[in-house]
């Protein structure tokens, strides 16, 4: 158990460090998402043991959220801006999700899986 | 004083494992309420920010005292974003026999998305941080806010927009996408994927299996599409709108 989490940790630093590599480089993406695409290359090509991975990666998708809340935890330097647009930004978000659930549901529903029934 | 400032100095050190104990703790505390009462709105991160605020207003602690005291947590975004390699891994094999389909169809939801939330917080706010933050708060947290940092947005903005349609999705997105007649599992996963990231997907993984499985394999998808075409749509629809 503390071997694979070591293993995986190794795993993840190792294509962390490949990654800002690449983003000092080539720059484009962020570090971290070459990281994630060479994570998944080295998964794919099964050039390290997903089953010893699983567990450890598991655990920190689960628990990931506490990392972002200092960054949250920034808006109260926001207090002018929430009180003038807060409505507006509420209200933009909540406009722009309804339309990006419409737009994915209705041409995935009627465009892919209709049509796919239709012609069988 | 001199002193003073060096005694703080090698204090220093106490405050910032306090304060790291305290976020975990009161994170802690919140997923396992969360854990007990199955209520989607009491959502650990966003619940943990507003006890969190009165505690360092009522310490008259600067937020960027705190900030730099919980660098640590700060830090562990990159290691948690390839972390996220995982899932992509064991999508790839489900994706491969329709990858043309969804890839265009979720290439379009990003660029919609991105450019709707874009020029409406640039009509009605007009702030171009603001308005990079709003564009990627669809996607999953942690690439949200790399990318956010990547393109000048605010990640705190980023962060709480994140969460807020997240928590949209999840409460509305089953009941809206049944009521506009989006009823097959597979499209109903794949918006709220798309549309609500992490937090809308663990809502509708209990409804089925299918939807859980294609809200993961969207919410993954459309974070790796995002990190691919903001940067260029972003810094394009700021020069468009300066």
């Amino acid at each position: 158990m503390v071997k694979n989490a070591f293993y995986s940790t190794c795993v993840i630093a190792g294509c962390l460090g490949i990654g800002k590599f690449l983003a000092a480089y080539l720059g484009g993406l962020p570090a971290s998402l070459y990281g994630m695409l060479i994570f998944t290359s080295v998964l794919h090509f099964q050039l390290v043991n997903s089953s010893k991975i699983a567990t450890t990666v598991s655990w920190i998708i689960q628990h990931m959220g506490v990392c972002f809340v200092p960054a949250g935890v920034g808006i109260i330097n926001h207090y002018q801006l929430i009180k003038d647009h807060g409505f507006a930004l509420v209200t933009i978000i909540f406009i722009s999700t309804f339309l990006l659930l419409s737009f994915v549901g209705i041409t995935y529903q009627h465009l892919v899986l209709n049509k796919n029934n239709s012609t069988r | 004083m001199a002193i003073l400032v060096n005694n703080l100095d090698a204090l220093s050190i106490i405050p910032t494992i306090a304060l790291i104990l305290t976020t975990i703790g009161i994170y802690q505390f919140f997923a396992y309420l969360q854990n007990k009462t199955q209520l989607i709105w009491l959502n650990p991160m966003l619940l943990s920010i507003t006890a969190i605020i009165p505690l360092l207003l009522s310490f008259e602690l600067p937020f960027k005292q705190y900030f730099q005291s919980t660098q640590l947590l700060n830090n562990l975004l990159e290691p948690a974003v390839v972390a996220l390699g995982f899932p992509l891994y064991q999508h790839l094999n489900s994706i491969k026999h329709q990858w043309k389909v969804l890839g265009l169809l979720l290439v379009l939801a990003v660029i919609l998305v991105i450019v709707i939330s874009f020029a409406l917080t640039m009509l009605f706010i007009s702030i171009p941080e603001i308005a990079v933050s709003l564009a990627l708060k669809s996607i999953t947290t942690p690439i949200g806010i790399a990318l956010t940092q990547q393109l000048n947005g605010d990640t705190s903005i980023t962060a709480i927009a994140i969460i807020l349609a997240g928590l949209f999705g999840a409460l509305l997105g089953p009941s809206w996408l049944s009521f506009i007649n989006v009823k097959s599992a597979k499209a109903q996963g794949l918006a709220i994927g798309a549309a609500s990231h992490a937090l809308g997907t663990a809502t509708i993984s209990k409804i089925s299996y299918e939807h859980g499985a294609y809200g993961s394999l969207s919410l993954i998808i459309c974070a790796v599409i995002t990190a691919l075409i903001s940067p260029f749509l972003i810094n394009n629809l700021t020069i468009l709108f300066l």
